[in-house]
């Protein structure tokens, strides 16, 4: 475990029990990752490859059958308790019977905090929902969901913030500007970030550094450096480093489709 | 044809037919003597100079119901939230909740005769009756809540209290209502049988006098006001309902 990193992942094991076989499945083996505070760290791999797993863990919701998961030295379940994350997973989770002004004041709610009105309107500036404040979700599209979800997620300016796909259920158009519009949520807040993804054009634009993993059993298979000074303007992805870097990740990705 | 397919329009349509079949079986004493005409019931109730006998038995059992109804949906409502708080609970109260509701009313209605002060029994067994619908209704609608949010309330801190408050009671409140109205028709009976066993007044008091004195038009007043009575509340619950519905789903 390196000293001070933000999340350190140590020698991550993880089973599934299945009925039928003794030892269960293994889901991830001796996956190690350290994310340094400030950093945003994408985690790229098919589906199955155990990296939303390592997110649930990270945040607490699932432990490692052996190894560690630390969050600023301390069990994600102490970090939990004091609101230290953010979250946003694909399903926006966003309660129906209240308004998007109150689906993202909700975390000071349930932290029985008194509600910081100012910051709830600046953050609905943010993600630029001005106007839909008294909306509800049902009446919001996928994109303007996912919005909320992601002002949720920063709303209490949390030390982790945890996102598992959270444009996967978008189309490709929504999608990209979302990226545009987290890209500058994030360069604005620099906080650090765990981003689960299994788009490589994703995790190439939005992250620091790029984690290959590949699956059955997860493995950490590439661990790239990401070349790009922020902040990053679309023209970004038109470059040729650009592509060259995600057609190396797309080959680490499928080792076996690369072969002759 | 359209017209002819839309349900209200059809549940119309049956209930004019049902009231036709009732008239004319009575009307030609094809059902004997103690199948009056639906006029003649309508007439009786229409009647300005029993109003003072309707309305009495009347609010005499609506007032047991509602309070059956009240009670009743209270307790069932807190009994689901402890045993959705003290999990090892849930197995005895959903044993307990069915065991009672296995017990017909007429075989408890002696027994809360003798044991409950006078004029008791009616919103006694009105609130059993409806204690159980609203038990299960609030105890499966506690477990309705998404995997998606339970997981999101779990990394934001929450405990046990902003759990319940903040995302499983609103989760559970489509069910309750369904529960609630569920229920109403549950309220009225449990009322009409606690009074037949004895109560000062009502329109269970009504039935049972109708029935042994031979006043076949009176009993049946009196039955067709309660299904009146237990028609409109459920009309009322199931506005009630849907608002709810179309509010936390």
């Amino acid at each position: 475990m390196t000293a001070g990193a933000a999340i350190a992942l140590a020698d991550v094991t993880r089973r599934f029990p299945l009925k039928g076989s003794r030892e269960g499945v293994l889901a991830l083996d001796r996956v190690t990752l350290d994310v340094r505070p400030g950093e945003f760290v994408a985690l790229l791999g098919p589906s199955g490859c155990g990296k939303s797993t390592l997110l649930r863990m990270t945040a607490g919701l699932d432990a490692p059958s052996t190894g560690t998961v630390r969050v600023g030295g301390e069990a994600p379940a102490a970090i939990a308790a004091r609101q230290g994350f953010g979250v946003a997973f694909q399903d926006h989770a966003l309660l129906p019977w209240l308004s998007v002004r109150d689906n993202i004041a909700l975390p000071y709610r349930v932290a029985g905090r008194r509600v910081d009105a100012a910051r709830v309107a600046e953050l609905i500036a943010l993600v630029k929902l001005t106007g839909f404040e008294e909306a509800f979700p049902r009446a919001l599209s996928g994109g303007m969901r996912q919005r909320v979800n992601i002002a949720r997620a920063l709303v209490l300016e949390p030390a982790v913030l945890l996102l598992d796909e959270p444009f996967g259920a978008l189309d490709a158009v929504t999608r990209r500007h979302m990226n545009l519009e987290l890209q500058r949520i994030w360069t604005e807040t620099r906080t650090t970030t765990l981003l689960v993804t299994h788009a490589v054009e994703e995790a190439l634009f939005l992250a620091d550094r790029v984690v290959v993993m590949t699956g059955r059993p997860g493995r950490v298979a590439q661990d790239l450096p990401v070349p790009f000074p922020r902040p990053r303007p679309v023209e970004v992805m038109r470059e040729p480093e650009f592509h060259r870097l995600s057609d190396g990740l797309v080959a680490a990705l499928e080792p076996e489709a690369a072969e002759p | 044809m359209r017209i002819a397919r839309d349900p209200r329009v059809l549940g119309l349509l049956g209930t004019l037919l049902l009231c036709l079949a009732w008239e004319a079986i009575g009307a030609s004493g094809l059902g004997g003597f103690t199948w009056p005409p639906l006029s003649r019931v309508v007439a009786m109730l229409a009647d300005p100079d029993r109003w003072d006998l309707f309305g009495r038995a009347a609010g005499a059992t609506l007032s047991a119901a509602l309070t059956g109804y009240a009670l009743g949906a209270a307790a069932g409502i807190v009994l689901a939230v402890l045993t959705h708080l003290l999990p090892p609970l849930a197995p005895g109260a959903d044993r307990l909740a069915a065991g009672m509701n296995a017990v017909p009313s007429v075989a408890l209605a002696p027994v809360f005769l003798v044991l409950l002060p006078a004029g008791g029994t009616p919103a006694t067994l009105s609130g059993i009756g409806v204690m159980f619908l609203v038990y299960v209704a609030t105890a499966s609608g506690l477990r309705a809540a998404g995997a998606a949010h339970q997981d999101l309330f779990s990394v934001l801190g929450a405990r046990p209290a902003a759990r319940l408050l903040r995302l499983e009671l609103p989760a559970a409140l489509p069910s309750i209502s369904t529960g609630l109205r569920l229920a109403v028709p549950a309220a009225l009976i449990g009322a009409v049988i606690g009074e037949w066993f004895g109560a000062p007044r009502g329109l269970g008091v009504l039935i049972v006098n109708g029935m042994q004195n031979f006043q076949i038009v009176l009993l049946w007043s009196a039955v067709l006001l309660a299904a009146l009575l237990s028609l409109a509340g459920f009309l009322i619950a199931t506005a009630v309902e849907r608002a709810v519905h179309a509010r936390f789903r």
